[in-house]
């Protein structure tokens, strides 16, 4: 075992905290089970609004004195926490007991809560993190490390503005000075990186990815940044996006690639659609050409399908999680395990044991009807599921309760255009939203907006791929037993 | 007709390109020709468009483009040359005299093409909107009160002046002001708030916009899954505010 991984002593609770915990607990379930049988939903919404209001300082309290790795971004969180906490089992050995994680996504103060509540003496908590909640786990948790996976638009009707974010979590690491965590961050997304500017210390994580559309300005000075092709390693996989010369022009193809305008209404195809694709991405590099602000130079990179390690060797990830961007999600979590010490073979054996976390890419019986489960929930987030689609018909299932965001604009940001030739059947309460999105991409689509019918309408020996939004995500879980 | 969608990577977060989409395949339905052409900053924009199209964003992007529009200079131009500009959100709001950005309520003078001006409101507004507009005729259609559904998601307040007239009465939602009224129009410029993308949701909005382009009457173009998705909308809005 690596020395890094010296066991921690998490606070003991005084007799009065643990009362009071217990008390504020019993008073939430008592509240959820109200709110179930009054069929006003799952209830865990009022079960957390309960004990945080019985018991503030729960979170805090919980978090005392315990090794915390934490987990936030956009997308990719829950996944990331998975193969983070799994690569964090595998260094621990037989004393894997010692790992606490919140593995089912519940990933606000309560949930966290809720997750460590659980396991009063491990003493290593990998936890997955809520933008919102970032700023109070570094001032609360004194995390040692924490992956910054991604930032992009994501429930507008919440957020607002995607960089209020950032500046949250640039304010709170700077208030954490030196004493502040690891960031393990994505070089290759401008919010992030401008976040981690007053880390104590960051290592970066170049990733190629599909979706750059929410990274046009510079977060520090709001002039248009610049990308420029990054390698020539990459070039090779996306012969025309390098091959076009000139920044301006490199720029626009990136900004094609990840809103193909283009494609969905002239037939002009963005330059780097084709390398995106491959699952190489577009790779460029940004910078801003007005202040110093750009692209670091980073410790691990990602490379068709391989993660390149700070010392240059390139390693396989051969996960059972699919898509180039857990690869990168990979990556990440690999640096997260090295700030530990743990050794990238041994993080790589743990991860590659992680299989459906919190029922992603599930494969599940629904009565006759095999499907294979996915979760999306913003545009960045279904640029990368529609490229693992494999069958044909295909289910796509849409809310817009607040969990999923109550604004369903962003269906117009999705390139369902990729879709034609397929069958599309569109479930969900706002399925008639997406029909009318298909229709105007021309891809032939039916309506059903009960799940459980629209699952019975593709019945058949065949798998069939689902992707939906949070909520009805969670819905499914639910009828395949699987939560 | 060249339909123009001005600056998505500034002015896009909402999915506005959808209003883009949804005109040119208006166009292609009805067997006209139609091109879409997306502009970002550093190309020139078209002198030659029908329709041009602004979208919501941030207000770092909002500075952004009023900087680059203005230097470019063709949407000014085309506008009077009588072309039609379609904003929403943040994109009404630059085409107006003046808004508002950042924590400190910095004023930054618009492209001055629509005689509004925009303050920082209480209370930002967010939530699905039902409005009526005053349509003339439409694709065939007589004239009459048309409902118009989207979301709307915006901290600004917007005030008329005495060069603008309101797009819409406010049934459920904020609009402008909270004063009843939605959008301003001004000649062939017309803003507006609801995303959805609004033409999306209001197709006889998509098809006045290209009729004042093309200066001639459109066949009416029956779409019922539209049409469903419009009573959906409508009856959940109300439902809601009881």
């Amino acid at each position: 075992m690596p020395a890094d991984l010296r066991r921690a002593q998490p606070a003991e609770l005084t007799l009065g905290q643990r009362a009071r915990l217990r008390l504020a607990t019993l008073a939430g379930e008592a509240a959820a089970v109200a709110s179930r049988a009054a069929n006003k939903g799952s209830g865990a919404s009022i079960k957390g609004q309960v004990l945080t209001r019985l018991c503030p300082d729960a979170f805090a309290w919980l978090l005392r004195g315990r090794r915390v790795l934490a987990v936030s971004g956009t997308n990719g969180k829950t996944t990331t926490t998975h193969l983070l906490a799994a690569a964090v089992a595998e260094a621990l050995g037989d004393q894997a007991d010692r790992l606490v994680t919140n593995a089912d996504g519940a990933n606000l103060r309560y949930g966290i809560a809720s997750a460590l509540s659980q396991d009063r003496r491990a003493d290593i908590a990998v936890l997955e993190t809520d933008e919102r909640v970032v700023s109070d786990m570094i001032a609360q948790a004194r995390p040692e490390v924490l992956v910054f996976l991604n930032f992009s638009r994501d429930q507008l009707d919440r957020h607002h503005e995607i960089k209020a974010l950032g500046k949250a979590w640039r304010a709170a690491l700077e208030r954490a000075g030196q004493a502040g965590p690891v960031v393990v961050g994505n070089a290759s997304d401008p919010l992030v990186v401008w976040s981690a500017q007053t880390a104590a210390r960051v290592v970066w994580v170049d990733t190629p990815g599909k979706w750059n559309a929410d990274s046009a300005l510079c977060p520090a000075c709001g002039a248009v940044l610049e990308r420029v092709a990054a390698d020539t390693r990459a070039a090779q996989g996306c012969a025309e996006a390098g091959g076009s010369a000139g920044v301006g022009r490199t720029r626009d193809e990136a900004a094609a690639g990840a809103v193909p305008v283009g494609e969905a209404g002239t037939g002009e195809s963005g330059g780097g659609e084709a390398a995106s694709e491959t699952g190489l991405g577009p790779s460029t590099s940004w910078r801003c050409p007005e202040c110093p602000l750009a692209q670091p130079e980073a410790e691990y990179r990602v490379r068709g399908g391989e993660i390149v390690l700070p010392d240059g060797r390139a390693v396989v990830p051969g996960l059972r999680v699919p898509g180039s961007f857990n690869v990168s999600n990979a990556a990440l979590a690999l640096a997260a395990a090295a700030a530990l010490g743990i050794d990238p073979d041994a993080a790589l054996r743990g991860m590659r044991r992680v299989e459906a976390p919190a029922g992603r890419f599930a494969t599940a019986r629904f009565g006759a009807t095999t499907a294979r489960l996915m979760l999306a929930k913003n545009p960045a987030g279904w640029a990368e599921a529609i490229a693992l689609l494999e069958s044909d018909p295909v289910v796509l299932a849409i809310d817009s309760v607040a969990a999923d965001g109550k604004d369903v604009s962003w269906l117009w940001d999705v390139d369902y255009e990729q879709l034609a030739g397929r069958r599309v059947v569109c479930t969900g309460p706002r399925a008639q939203d997406l029909a009318v999105r298909l229709g105007y991409a021309d891809v032939s689509h039916t309506v059903a907006p009960d799940l459980a019918e629209a699952l019975a309408g593709v019945a058949g020996p065949a798998t069939v791929d689902v992707i939906a939004t949070y909520t009805p995500f969670q819905k499914l879980l639910k009828m395949a037993g699987l939560r | 007709m060249k339909i123009c969608l001005v600056y998505q990577s500034l002015l896009g977060i909402y999915g506005d390109r959808g209003n883009a989409m949804v005109l040119r395949q208006r166009l292609a339905r009805r067997g006209l020709p139609a091109e879409l052409v997306a502009v970002e900053p550093g190309d020139a924009v078209p002198p030659d468009g029908g329709v041009y199209l602004l979208g919501g964003g941030e207000d770092a992007a909002q500075v952004s483009a009023v900087k680059y529009l203005r230097q470019d200079g063709n949407l000014a131009r085309a506008v009077a040359d009588g072309a039609v500009l379609f904003a929403v959100c943040a994109g009404y709001q630059i085409v107006g005299r003046s808004f508002t950005v950042g924590d400190d309520d910095r004023v930054v003078e618009g492209l001055g093409l629509l005689d509004v001006e925009t303050r920082r409101g209480d209370e930002r507004a967010v939530g699905e909107i039902l409005s009526t507009w005053q349509a003339g005729p439409i694709a065939g259609s007589p004239a009459g009160p048309t409902a118009i559904t989207g979301f709307e998601n915006h901290g600004g307040h917007t005030f008329l002046g005495d060069g603008a007239s309101p797009l819409a009465r406010v049934e459920i939602g904020v609009g402008n002001n909270g004063d009843g009224t939605e959008g301003a129009v001004q000649g062939r410029v017309i803003g507006t708030y609801p995303h959805g993308p609004v033409l999306a949701r209001n197709p006889a909005l998509a098809d006045h916009l290209l009729e004042l382009a093309l200066g001639e009457a459109l066949e009416p173009l029956p779409d019922p899954e539209v049409d469903e998705l419009r009573r959906q909308r409508v009856a959940a809005i109300r439902a809601a505010r009881r």
